[in-house]
């Protein structure tokens, strides 16, 4: 009997979302803050000449200032030791921090920044990745040989490429020398600006012996790990506290101001508060990176697909981030999908003077899965064949390999998606009529496997509280899921589940709000801790009842023996007398997903190293374009889903409908502009959000093929809803206009240019 | 100077330079923070307050201009026993809200909408909050919210 999971429960943090009262990071006052700016390089590449900040210091209201002389020159990285907190000699983006000012208020700081004198030298820039790979090209780093790596861990790179990952099996030339046809394409896609409505924050405080750090983070406990490696400290020296978040889709993963605000109050002994206005946040966002893609396929006389030759190249900006990780992901989609030969990749993911790229939602998914579906389209238009019918007949069935050896037990599921978008609308009857078109695309994506914990304590008045380090960043996956799960464990409604804010002091470690986990890895850990519990729970009843524990039943808060259901105890009465007797009710639990198993030596480079828990979906998009603008108007958007199980299937619908917006915002409008390294946009007006008159709502059918290890079969949700949506549009857009537009975004200018050509 | 306002329903005053933002005296002087602060130029939405019951972006509106006049912010939006609006309930029962952060400015422009237009339909709900930025939920919720209102109105 469930009560809990498969049911829309409303919110936890509804009613203080709605009133005000929910304290997000950027609402933490703390006595005695002071408040902190940085000053920030102007310019993409450059020697520091001059700096003199002597007026900023004696200015009336100011603590102090710091500078890279004050700290360890230290350079620290997610997985490459290249970014130092400050830079010294030389800057290599615009908005890279340069010196900090600590004063009385933000306007006193701001007020005091202005009166820096900065000299910068310009120097030549890479504004671009063929400006990266260009012979002769100037070093973003000079010096990129003496960066360290996290011990035992290095991979090729050298100069400007900062990471490379190559995947050479036998028999592609092969199988393009015995073509009967090649189709070859080259894409582009744009820089996409994460743009939650929150900019990035963070307020630290130093008693003398320990930092408290507080944050709006979707992984506090790298952000204590992080800090700690930056500044020097002992991790155990930290303790983060999380706050409600306002949006991350990646961005909030990474550390950005917290050293810098740890430094400040350790410097200054009073809690420092440092918060991006909207520009700098803007200006310095680990977005999602900018790429080039090449891709040849090789056609057998029957249309099947022989083989593939894949080369691309991303945008790592002015340091490595995780990207030198992501540059395998290309080895999880090109031979996804379809049933195909051996598939070539190379990646290079390259320094140029912008800023540091890294996680976004769906991460390089959205133009890998652009490539691999426009292609299809393009070999299916070149075959003469249906779009849709050449997919159908060349999808992967159950125990598919992809080219890194992980093998798909139920990849037949993506042919259920295509039935189950069929029955919303159907394929032939739509984008019929002048201007319109309508394009399919589909997508294979994981659920991140990282590790998380959970512990739960029954309450003597029959509450549970759920202690945990996971994020709530909006997607409901504590607010709902993991509070659904826990309550259908012990019979309760939802809203007798409290689950506690992060704070590193407290609770175990969890790998943060990223790529779809939470729900799939807090609520598993939720279900171990409470087989614990709930033979504690049993325990105590049995003797209060008189009975065996393995004659009880558990349901609607209360313990009942099997078949005589007047001989009953309240779980609030459970709680109490075990509270009073053998001591409270408590377990804990945890878990990360076992890594599918893969061919260690497929390629050469750091390699993500498998996709467990996959997904199958399949996005089907109907536009109308008006050929006097150029303008793509999208009239319907389907989308077939494979979630597992719905746990809360109306925040289900909305991890859809938003990260089909977000999608949508990617391949039409969205892109930050880079001109010679310099982003053109500095505001949200400048960049185009989509508003609510933009997005159509999303038709959607769930399937659920529920994970055996999954909590009630639940997987990853929240990303796969962006990733095919750029390569959906795309294919409508070239069915209603007969012309290929290759670059993300699709905008109404890209658009007229197509139709202008020949 | 010194400025008076009538801020949900209290009267305050507040001293204050001529160039300060009523976001920034909402927030900092009156530590008023559930109006949040996402752009500051006036695109966003999400620092939305009704001045005499008309919907400004307080981040660039000036508290000086606001003398003598009535300010609601989404503290002022439920009943005096902390009870939430009709609105608020609505965008609770129906996942209006994600992240929560653009959520109290579109429950204050939407607040000044239903006194307007108690019966909005889509088109309207859409074009009355075309000024509010929301990057979680693709807005869809958000209108059903209100529409709910209306058939609950009906009904």
């Amino acid at each position: 009997m469930t009560t809990e999971v498969g049911r829309s429960s409303i919110r936890s943090d509804g009613v203080t979302k709605t009133t005000g009262k929910a304290i997000f990071g950027t609402d933490v006052i703390l006595p005695g803050m002071l408040h902190a700016r940085l000053l920030r390089s102007t310019v993409p590449a450059g020697r520091i000449v001059a700096l003199d900040l002597s007026r900023v210091a004696e200015f009336p209201g100011v603590h102090g200032v710091l500078t890279a002389a004050d700290i360890p020159n230290q350079r620290s990285g997610l997985v490459l030791m290249d970014a130092p907190l400050f830079a010294s000699e030389f800057v290599r983006f615009e908005g890279e921090p340069i010196a900090a000012v600590v004063a009385e208020t933000r306007t006193i700081a701001n007020q005091a920044l202005a009166l820096a004198s900065l000299e910068i030298e310009e120097i030549p820039s890479v504004g671009s990745i063929e400006e990266a790979i260009a012979p002769n090209a100037p070093l973003v780093h000079p010096d990129w040989e003496s960066f360290a790596t996290p011990p035992g861990l290095d991979w090729p790179r050298s100069g400007n490429i900062v990471a490379e990952t190559c995947s050479d099996p036998d028999g592609v030339d092969e199988a393009f020398a015995g073509a009967t046809i090649v189709v070859e394409d080259q894409f582009e896609a744009g820089r996409q600006y994460q743009a939650y409505m929150e900019p990035r924050m963070a307020v630290a405080e130093f008693d003398g012996q320990r930092f408290t750090i507080h944050v709006a983070h979707q992984f506090p406990y790298n952000v204590r790990d992080r800090v700690a490696a930056a500044i020097g400290v002992h991790p155990s020296e930290i303790r983060v506290v999380g706050h409600h978040i306002g949006g991350g889709f990646g961005a909030k993963l990474d550390t950005g101001l917290e050293p810098y605000a740890a430094l400040l109050a350790r410097r200054f002994g009073r809690p420092v508060r440092l918060a991006n206005d909207r520009s700098e946040d803007l200006l310095t966002c680990q977005c999602r990176d900018n790429a080039v893609i090449k891709i040849r396929t090789a056609i057998g006389q029957n249309g099947e697909l022989l083989a593939r030759d894949v080369d691309v190249l991303m945008d790592s900006g002015a340091s490595a981030t995780d990207i030198p990780f992501l540059a395998s992901i290309p080895m999880h989609v090109f031979g996804s999908l379809y049933r195909i030969g051996p598939v070539r990749i190379r990646t290079r993911a390259v320094y140029t003077n912008t800023a540091p790229t890294g996680a976004f939602r769906g991460v390089n998914g959205t133009h890998l899965y652009f490539a691999l579906e426009r292609h299809m389209d393009h070999i299916a238009n070149r075959l003469d064949i249906d779009r849709l019918e050449y997919r159908r007949s060349n999808l992967q069935p159950d125990g598919s390999k992809l080219p890194t050896g992980q093998v798909l037990d139920d990849a037949g599921i993506l042919s259920e998606a295509f039935d189950a978008v069929e029955q919303l609308a159907s394929w032939t009857e739509l984008g019929q009529g002048p201007n319109r078109g309508v394009g399919i695309a589909a997508c294979m994506w994981l659920t991140n496997p990282m590790p998380g914990s959970a512990t739960l304590k029954l309450n003597s008045d029959g509450s549970l509280g759920v202690l945990t380090a996971a994020t709530e960043n909006g997607s409901g996956a504590i607010a709902t899921g993991v509070r659904q799960i826990a309550a259908e464990e012990f019979g309760l409604p939802a809203d007798k589940v409290v689950v506690t804010m992060p704070d590193t002091d407290a609770a175990a470690f969890d790998a943060g709000s990223q790529g779809s986990r939470t729900t799939h890895i807090v609520g598993r850990a939720v279900r171990e801790a409470a087989i614990e519990v709930r033979a504690q729970i049993l325990d105590t009843a049995a003797n209060m009842l008189e009975a065996a524990p393995e004659d009880l039943e558990l349901a609607n808060e209360m313990v009942s023996v099997s078949g005589s259901p007047s001989k009953q105890v309240s779980l609030a009465e459970v709680a109490a007398t075990a509270q009073a007797s053998s001591g409270p009710i408590s377990g804990t639990g945890s878990y990360t997903t076992p890594m599918p198993p893969i061919n260690p030596t497929c390629a050469s480079g750091l390699l993500f190293p498998g996709f467990p828990t996959p997904t199958y979906h399949v996005h089907v998009a109907e536009v109308e374009i008006d050929p006097t603008t150029g303008i793509v108007r999208v009239l319907r958007y389907l989308v077939a889903q494979e979630v597992g199980k719905a746990i809360n299937p109306q925040a289900v619908r909305g991890q859809i409908q938003g990260g089909v917006a977000q999608g949508l915002g990617y391949a039409l409008w969205e892109t930050l502009q880079i001109d010679a390294g310099r982003y053109s946009q500095r505001t949200l007006e400048a960049y185009g959000l989509p508003l609510a008159t933009d997005i159509p709502e999303v038709e959607i059918v769930l399937l659920e093929h529920p994970d055996p290890a999954g909590p009630y079969g639940a997987k990853g949700v929240a990303e796969p809803p962006i990733i095919p949506v750029a390569a959906a549009i795309g294919n409508a857009v070239e069915h209603a206009i007969g012309k290929s537009v290759d670059t993300i975004p699709i905008t109404a200018e890209r658009v007229l240019e197509a139709l202008s050509g020949s | 100077m010194r400025i008076k306002l009538t801020v949900n329903a209290r009267d305050v005053s507040v001293e204050a330079p001529p160039t300060e933002t009523l976001l920034t005296t909402l927030r900092e002087r009156l530590q008023l923070t559930g109006t949040k602060e996402a752009c500051v130029e006036g695109e966003c939405g999400a620092c939305t307050v009704l001045v005499n019951g008309l919907p400004v972006d307080s981040c660039i509106y000036a508290t000086a201009a606001a003398d003598g006049l009535s300010i609601t912010t989404v503290e002022g939006l439920g009943g005096p026993d902390g009870s939430l609006s009709p609105l608020q309930q609505s965008f609770v029962d129906h996942f209006a809200i994600q992240c929560g952060f653009c959520t109290p400015g579109l429950l204050v422009t939407l607040s000044a909408l239903l006194k307007a237009n108690p019966n909005p339909d889509r088109g309207e709900i859409e074009s009355a909050i075309a000024g509010n930025l929301c990057r979680c939920t693709g807005y869809t919720q958000i209108v059903e919210a209100v529409e709910a209102m209306n058939q609950e109105t009906v009904s």
